[in-house]
């Protein structure tokens, strides 16, 4: 019999863990809909500075902003790593890290000096255990990062980069493309290639705006702005994969505890069965040798 | 009249989306009024007090920058920061006032940034003490 009761011990904490990844998984899934719905609102503001951007695309004018100067040979990049504080989410941060130390490679094969500013204790952690050194890291963005806490970024990296101390801006972070796809990718948003997203400028409804001061003055603060939705973007991807990751992975955990518990309660009724059949077995045994 | 519709919205949030009788707006030069049939604008705001009438009652939001669009209907308010004019309080405007006058410049840019943070700071005072 110690191995049924080896078998009830096995079974208990199966069900124990199966507990506490269901319990993970109704939480991701609450955690997720408050993200989606932010990012949902985020995506608002950046379909607004679209159409103005659109809007000011009708006034004939250059765009020419030094944030949207490429530049044509970069000598000092940022790259911009987020990755989440918790583990427990399958390989969300993983492939985002897959694929920061892939573009380290080639920043270092290209010759350009790159500064590493990573958020989140997951990656921070990785990172130092790969012995790769880190300028600086972050782990007060949660899942739910404020456009304040972004912008403060945001505005440190426009100056450097209008001040020439950085050339290119790389983030890696997690892509929402759909609830059920999201994409490690490394994103290079300075110099910003396009501006207000990736809808494209598809506003410009033809209406003839009156522009106050001036529809170069606008743009010169749009730019801005569009760079930081972009930057804020990120995060919020970033943040709702996040989620989605853990859902799905822990899904996945109670799921196969699930399975495993099922196999327990079997091996152990089978165990137990024995165990009844060759006591009566020696009962019988016992009664027949007395006769 | 009301055929004018306000959209609030920062990178956070929408808000506000509503139908108003008229809108204030803070420009970057002054305060800019909207009535229904305005013609289409694309402007840049200011920091200062944003204020909406509608069915005669009167509601003021304290934003921080950004865009203002007209179109037809409708007026786009593109801010980085927007807070109900009800929830600011003289303490935490007279805290940032404190901080902004601490910060010390030296280079042209510190300087107009601090300039910036004062205006900013006087004009929550300010919109705090009305209410």
């Amino acid at each position: 019999m110690a191995n049924a009761r080896l078998l009830v011990k096995r079974l208990k904490s199966v069900r124990n863990i199966r507990k506490i990844t269901r319990t993970m998984e109704l939480i991701a899934t609450s955690r997720f809909k408050r993200a989606m719905d932010r990012a949902t609102e985020a995506a608002e503001y950046t379909r607004k500075i679209s159409e103005i951007v659109g809007d000011l695309g009708k006034a004939d004018l250059k765009f020419s902003h030094p944030l949207l100067q490429d530049r044509p040979e970069p000598k000092k990049s940022v790259l911009l790593v987020l990755t989440s504080n918790r583990g427990l989410c399958g390989g969300y941060n993983g492939a985002v890290l897959r694929n920061t130390l892939k573009h380290i490679e080639t920043l270092k094969a290209d010759g350009i000096d790159y500064s590493l500013e990573v958020s989140g204790k997951r990656g921070i952690k990785f990172l130092n255990f790969q012995k790769v050194d880190i300028d600086e890291s972050y782990t007060h963005f949660e899942d739910s990062p404020t456009f304040a806490e972004v912008d403060e970024l945001g505005s440190r990296y426009v100056d450097d980069f209008i001040a020439g101390r950085i050339d290119r801006l790389d983030v890696s972070y997690t892509s929402f493309q759909s609830i059920s796809r999201q994409q490690a990718v490394v994103e290079s948003i300075l110099p910003l290639s396009s501006l207000g997203g990736d809808e494209g400028e598809s506003g410009g409804s033809g209406v003839d705006y009156e522009f106050q001061p001036s529809p170069q003055e606008i743009l010169e603060e749009i730019v801005p702005a569009a760079f930081r939705a972009k930057l804020f973007k990120c995060f919020l991807d970033a943040a709702v994969s996040e989620q989605i990751a853990r859902m799905v992975a822990m899904k996945g955990a109670t799921e196969n505890a699930d399975e495993m518990a099922g196999d327990l309660k079997q091996q152990y009724n089978r165990a137990r069965q024995a165990g009844i059949t060759s006591e009566l077995a020696e009962i019988i045994g016992g009664a027949a040798a007395l006769e | 009249m009301a055929d004018l519709r306000l959209v609030l919205v920062t990178p956070e949030k929408t808000l506000f989306d509503r139908e108003v009788d008229s809108v204030s707006v803070p420009m970057f030069d002054g305060s800019a009024g909207i009535y229904p049939h305005r013609a289409p604008l694309v402007g840049r705001l200011g920091v200062g007090e944003l204020t909406l009438r509608s069915g005669g009652g009167t509601e003021s939001y304290f934003i921080e920058g950004g865009f203002v669009q007209v179109k037809g209907p409708q007026v786009s308010v593109l801010t980085s920061a927007a807070v109900p004019a009800g929830e600011l309080t003289v303490e935490e405007g007279t805290a940032a006032l404190e901080e902004a006058k601490a910060e010390k410049g030296s280079t042209d840019a510190a300087i107009e940034s601090r300039e910036q943070k004062l205006d900013r700071a006087r004009k929550m005072i300010t919109i705090a003490r009305r209410n």
